[in-house]
């Protein structure tokens, strides 16, 4: 009956993380469950991947997304797709207020006191920053999973480290 | 004489080679050096003749003579007023206000200018084992903090990128030292790769290089069965509309021929 219950709630909706990968047209979601070790009777982290059809690209690495299973499998490895994203990576909003966050404080705040102190312009101003990805494959190497570098290659991969 | 004789004799241990691939171990690169710590950025231009913060504001230093703002000048006073500057030089690209020095951008521009300078220093005496190891650890500390700022302001992390010029890649998924096995085991599956592809590609090319003569056999065919059912006046099965999509099929395939053609022309002329 458990088991039932499992399935038929694996198959509704689940909660993950986006992890870095290489599919194109696919995203890696990371679901964290626990299981219940019944020697120790404590529960352990044991993670889970899916592999979710994502051909517009709306989740990027790091984000908190809702994926569903698909009616049929796409592929061998596609089973769910990406329903929508929950929480974006290093853009929290306080869901009481509706006020930005940054860490334990509201981007406000911050700006006032700065304001204060007698704002510079070389200070980084929320208003004109560009949404995220712009600097994604020059600067800021986290899309895709990086690994220890093997080769010599002609043509040097920047992920290989 | 002899012990070197017999490791050349005996070199051919390990797995024996089925697959004609050549593995070009990559060279060993300190993790001090720029490259890997990702600064794309050397010192900033500060003039040997500039004079430290401290001196800086002093009335009495504008009018003295020459040799007086010589012996104030960062050149006389040493590398350590010198640093001092350029971690200023830093910090001023992403201060928040005057008093602005614990804030997470101003630390990681500190950091920054900090390990360019014990690079600069590692540049010039290699083998100062102390200066190597501050620098590793700071490189680490620059990492994480950025790691963390990633977390909670992705937006701040990628102008901080911008502004610093440094590049984040995060920390392999399994670290490890690298095996001799495990990169010929990896070039062997992309060579496999590679000829599978090679063979998938030339399959490809010669299904759809049929496909023109195909196409025309068929649309003679269907116009003389449409002929033939008009003249005998059968019910008709082949309608207009199927003609015209053939048609329009093998005016696809002829302009996606000539552009191989051309394609393998300019190879063949780059050759």
């Amino acid at each position: 009956m458990a088991s039932h219950l499992k399935d038929a709630a694996k198959k509704f909706l689940l909660l993950g993380q986006c992890v870095p990968t290489i599919k194109q047209n696919a995203a890696k979601i990371r679901v964290k469950r626990l299981e219940l070790d019944e020697n120790l009777l404590m529960y352990f982290r044991k993670d889970e991947f899916y592999y979710c059809y994502d051909p517009n690209k709306i989740c990027k690495t790091g984000d908190v997304v809702l994926i569903q299973s698909l009616p049929h499998k796409m592929t061998k490895l596609i089973t769910h797709e990406v329903k929508e994203v929950v929480y974006p990576l290093g853009d929290v909003t306080d869901p009481i207020t509706g006020k930005k966050v940054a860490k334990e404080r509201y981007r406000d705040d911050i700006e006032k006191e700065a304001e204060l102190y007698g704002k510079l312009e070389s200070s980084f101003d929320y208003n004109k920053a560009k949404p995220r990805g712009w600097q994604d494959g020059k600067k800021d190497f986290t899309s895709k999973p990086t690994y220890t570098k093997f080769n010599v290659f002609d043509k040097e991969d920047p992920y290989a480290l | 004489m002899l012990r070197g004789l017999t490791t050349v004799c005996f070199q051919t241990r390990g797995v024996k080679q089925l697959v004609n691939v050549k593995w070009v171990k990559p060279e060993y690169v300190p993790a001090y050096k720029p490259q890997k710590s990702g600064d794309l950025e050397n010192l900033p231009n500060i003039s040997q003749s500039s004079i430290p913060e401290d001196y800086a504001l002093s009335e009495h230093l504008k009018d003295a003579p020459e040799t007086v703002k010589q012996l104030f000048s960062v050149a006389h006073l040493g590398k350590k007023e010198y640093n001092a500057l350029v971690k200023k030089e830093l910090m001023d690209r992403v201060r928040k206000h005057k008093y602005d020095d614990d804030t997470p951008e101003t630390k990681i521009a500190k950091l920054t200018g900090h390990i360019r300078c014990l690079q600069d220093t590692m540049e010039q005496f290699p083998r100062n084992i102390k200066t190597k190891v501050c620098v590793q650890e700071l490189i680490d500390k620059r990492k994480k903090l950025l790691k963390f700022l990633r977390q909670y302001d992705y937006k701040k992390f990628e102008w901080l990128l911008e502004k610093l010029n440094i590049e984040y890649k995060a920390h392999p998924e399994d670290p490890h030292k690298l095996t001799r096995k495990e990169s010929l085991r990896k070039l062997t599956e992309m060579h496999c790769d590679e000829i599978r592809n090679n063979k998938l590609a030339d399959y490809r090319n010669l299904l759809e290089s049929q496909q023109g003569p195909f196409l025309e056999n068929k649309l003679k065919a269907l116009k003389f069965i449409r002929n033939e059912q008009i003249e005998l006046k059968l019910s008709i099965t082949v309608t207009e509309q199927d003609i015209s999509k053939v048609e329009k099929q093998l005016d696809d395939w002829k302009i996606r021929n000539e552009q191989k053609q051309e394609l393998k022309k300019k190879k063949k002329k780059l050759i």
